[in-house]
């Protein structure tokens, strides 16, 4: 792409679908019968009629010993304890603050599930209540923890350790939460010199390498960090990062440090970072991963 | 667009990217995101035409009928625009909601075909001072993801290039009424002659820079956008080689500012340099797919066509 | 156009009588030619680049003694009301806005122009200029000082020759000023109409009228209305429509910024005066209230005295 505007036509439409060596599961639609009701459990996505196990939305059947569950494709997030999330309050409430993270209803980070600045543990005053909007306001990004889940599904997260809080310059990517792989470590610092939050509520937080979360030092500092230029070289490799990104995300590949890095390094033919925003970069790219995986499963 | 809420780091990330001519996406601040064009898509429509730019889906159709010419300008048909924000884009546009978004592009696009440099009404007129073609230009906006006035002002040109006016075999005067006689046959018609339709171009105003094509992330980061229109080339938009008319000059036909904010008086100048340069760029982009388009249907005796279906 | 049904609404089609005058039929060369003399006069003895609020700026704030603030423009034939009234609740509104709003409605008199009565239902011009005058006076309204609150801006355009939307942004800041509704510089604007090469500032409705129609040579024609705050160097609106080349919109820009500078000092005295105004009225009435005091000791007094003599 040299020139700065490009029109295809619809017949000229890539398909981004990836062929891969592993055989298509079997889909279930709304209504259909999963399987009788004798000795199993009633999971996600799944109703009880009629003797019947039968599936509520449409996707692929999941099964844990007895337990049966329909796994939409398309699904919002729901939280298990001790994933990674990213963030973004909605709002200030009492004592806590309402974020959206992609899930079915809106999270809750509670003041006392913070660390404040200044010291370890201490108790919450008032006037940590009256700072509640210095700390974190409207809009803000954070990374989290989801501490519990509460009976109604809505999650309870907690940022108690540094490597989580609030998150300063980068590009937030919103893709399905399906599509990210549950790894044990979700911060990853690429080889390519940045760093990259994949929260498991399908988030996905591309920063600069010298980020710095460290909320406890000086207040002076922070605002600086956060208004400082990031180097045009910084930027250009955010930019190809998100391409790649979005490159995998129109193939629905996996995403998990591996395949994000693969991309990368495929994509580092094309020259120029905005080639990637070409649908036949994308496939090209997405196709020469899915190989890489591909060749290391092998192996 | 209103409802997205960004932090103010994220915004000082794009702002000094703007600063940069390196955006989020790699992109510098005059690239356009691709875009995927098809016409003929709505079978009920004299033309038709469906342009998706990253998010951004505009559905436009043509309507044609037959109309009176107003009395102070006998030789001169009509052509009207209507806008629907669908609640399909946008949960906020459900009922009245988007009703003042719809009247605000409606009237840009109006503005921006008033003048005859831009479109000439006088190919509309069937018979002076009592008939006249009136062209309804319907604008559907499916999907909104940032930047709808540029990809509205190109949907409408792709739809018009897709008109086709039937060719009027006779007209009988019936003690002063007129009674027309419309060929029968579809391949008998005419096109318009929309070489100078002009395209809008957004200019997104994010520190002290203009960007053409903004995201929506983007748009929040601006109080303020320069809008303009600038006329087409018609050497663009046609496989014959008269070179006549290449040397005919781009002009603005509407300028306006979109937002709540102001500018300093360079800034605008810059913006509307800036603008012109992206408006030739986008109808010679555009006058090449649209060609190539119609090529591929004549070389297939049946065209396939995608439509919605992906 | 939707009809009100509530008022009786006439004859739909009845028709201005000039159509059946000479005046009528007048092709575009002719009418050119009317507008300007030999040497250059225009038909009301100005030359081309003399605005009418040069020879006859004719302002005053106060005018609607129940408004909290008001203001009258008149540029010669063109005469225009505004009142600003106190802020108050955004009615039918449930979320919270940081900024206040500015309303604004315009509207035309049912004979306040010169080819077809109004008719009293708002049609697409009126509602085109309450946005174009709600964009240009929101940034000079410092709006966060009545978060959720909203200002009602109405102008009513008694008579129209032209420039009614430039006269209807200088009354809307006067009023506004009046009204002692902070605001951050003194909003000034005004319109020029471009015919070929020459430059109709301050243009009549005639001349306006010429300007938005199509030429028959291709040359650059088109209508600018330009509104600045002069002290910020910014432009808070800029319109255009027709079809210009870059040169032409450029230059137009330039004398537009030079008259809108023109206009703060007159837009300052008029302010002067007024404030000089009250405060002389306050004075008086002061002073009368403490001749009335006086007066009133006084007989106190001759009564103690002719009770304590009683």
């Amino acid at each position: 792409m040299t020139s700065h505007v490009k029109i295809r036509l619809a017949s000229e439409r890539v398909n981004h679908s990836v062929p891969t060596n592993r055989e298509l599961p079997r889909f279930y639609t709304p209504g259909e019968v999963v399987t009788g009701m004798e000795d199993f459990m009633r999971g996600h996505g799944t109703y009880a009629s009629d003797d019947c196990l039968k599936a509520s939305v449409a996707g692929v059947m999941q099964k844990v010993n007895k337990l049966i569950c329909v796994r939409p494709l398309k699904n919002r997030y729901v939280g298990e304890i001790g994933d990674v999330v990213v963030g973004r309050v909605l709002e200030v409430q009492q004592r806590r603050w309402k974020v959206e993270t992609n899930s079915r209803l809106d999270s809750v980070l509670q003041l006392s599930s913070v660390n404040l600045p200044g010291g370890e543990l201490r108790r919450r005053s008032a006037e940590d209540e009256q700072m509640m909007r210095k700390h974190l306001q409207e809009g803000d990004l954070i990374s989290a923890e989801v501490q519990s889940v509460f009976s109604d599904g809505s999650l309870s997260l907690h940022t108690r350790s540094l490597k989580y809080g609030k998150l300063s310059q980068g590009i937030l990517m919103k893709v399905f939460p399906s599509l990210i792989k549950r790894r044990k470590n979700h911060f990853h610092n690429l080889p390519c010199g940045i760093s990259v939050i994949i929260g498991n509520n399908g988030y996905i937080w591309i920063s600069p390498p010298e980020q710095n979360n460290l909320v406890e030092e000086e207040k002076d500092e922070i605002v600086n960090v956060e208004v400082q230029c990031i180097s045009r070289s910084d930027r250009e490799t955010m930019a190809r990062v998100r391409n790649c990104i979005a490159a995998l995300v129109a193939s629905k590949m996996l995403l998990d440090d591996t395949s994000i890095m693969f991309a990368y390094e495929e994509s580092l033919k094309y020259d120029n970072v905005k080639e990637l925003l070409d649908p036949e970069a994308m496939l090209d790219v997405a196709f020469l991963t899915q190989h890489r995986i591909n060749n290391v499963l092998e192996e | 667009m209103a409802g997205l809420l960004l932090s103010p780091t994220e915004k000082v990330f794009i702002v000094h990217g703007v600063q940069d001519d390196h955006r989020s996406d790699g992109r510098t601040n005059i690239d356009y995101r691709p875009m995927e064009l098809e016409t003929n898509v709505v079978s009920h429509a004299t033309g038709s035409s469906r342009l998706r730019l990253a998010n951004t889906d505009i559905l436009v159709g043509v309507k044609t009928e037959i109309d009176v010419p107003t009395p102070e300008k006998p030789d001169l048909g009509k052509i009207e625009f209507y806008v629907d924000c669908s609640a399909n884009a946008a949960p906020q546009f459900e009922g009245r909601g988007g009703e003042q978004l719809a009247i605000g592009i409606a009237k840009l696009m109006q503005a921006a075909y008033h003048s005859s440099d831009a479109f000439d009404l006088k190919q509309l007129c069937i018979f002076e001072g009592k008939q006249c073609w009136k062209i309804y230009v319907d604008i559907l906006i499916l999907e909104c993801g940032g930047n709808l006035c540029d990809a509205v002002s190109m949907a409408v040109k792709a739809a018009l290039f897709n008109t086709k006016l039937p060719s009027v075999k006779a007209a009988l005067m019936d003690g002063g009424n007129i009674d027309l006689q419309l060929s029968d046959d579809p391949y008998d018609a005419k096109s318009l002659d929309i070489g100078t339709a002009p395209l809008l171009v957004t200019l997104c105003k994010i520190g002290d820079k203009c960007v053409v094509d903004p995201s929506a992330e983007e748009e929040s980061c601006s109080v303020i956008s320069v809008v303009v229109g600038v006329t087409g080339n018609p050497s663009s938009y046609s496989t014959e080689e008269n070179v006549s008319d290449s040397a005919k000059e781009s002009k603005f036909t509407t300028i306006e500012m979109v937002g709540s904010g102001s500018v300093a008086p360079k800034t605008l100048k810059d913006a509307m340099n800036q603008g012109m340069v992206a408006a030739k760029l986008l109808d010679k982009a555009l006058g090449e797919a649209l060609l190539r388009e119609r090529q591929e249907t004549q070389v297939k005796t049946k065209k396939h066509s995608y439509g919605f279906l992906r | 156009m939707p009809l009100d049904y509530r008022r009786f609404n006439g004859p739909e089609d009845s028709i201005p009588y000039k159509r059946f005058t000479k005046d009528f039929v007048k092709s575009y060369d002719e009418l050119f030619k009317e507008l300007l003399d030999d040497k250059g006069v225009r038909k009301d003895g100005r030359a081309l680049s003399e605005a009418r609020s040069m020879c006859m700026f004719f302002a005053r704030a106060d005018m609607v003694s129940q408004a909290k603030g008001s203001a009258y423009v008149e540029l010669r034939k063109t005469k225009v009301v505004c009142s600003v009234f106190d802020p108050r609740e955004i009615p039918h509104q449930n979320e919270f806005s940081e900024l206040g709003q500015i309303f604004c409605e315009v509207k035309f008199a049912p004979f306040s122009c010169p080819r077809r009565r109004r008719p009293h239902a708002p049609d697409a011009e009126e509602k085109a200029l309450s946005v174009a005058l709600r964009k240009a006076l929101e940034p000079s309204v410092c709006r966060h000082m009545f978060p959720n609150y909203q200002v009602d801006v109405f102008i009513y355009i008694l008579e129209n020759d032209g420039a009614c939307l430039s006269a209807a942004i200088n009354a809307a800041g006067l009023a506004l000023a009046d009204a002692a509704v902070p605001m951050y510089d003194i909003i000034t604007s005004c319109t020029v109409a471009v015919i070929g090469d020459k430059m109709f500032v301050d243009p009549t409705e005639a001349e306006e009228y010429l300007a938005t129609t199509n030429p028959d040579t291709p040359i650059n024609h088109g209508l600018l209305t330009l509104s600045t705050l002069s002290e910020l160097k910014q432009i808070s609106d800029f319109i255009q429509i027709g079809s210009m080349d870059v040169v032409s919109v450029t230059n137009a820009m330039e004398v537009l910024e030079k008259e809108c500078e023109k206009l703060v000092p007159l837009v300052q005295k008029v302010l002067v005066a007024n404030v000089l105004k009250c405060f002389a009225q306050r004075k008086r009435l002061e002073e009368e209230a403490n001749e009335r005091e006086k007066a009133l000791n006084s007989k106190m007094e001759e009564w103690k005295k002719l009770l304590n003599a009683g």
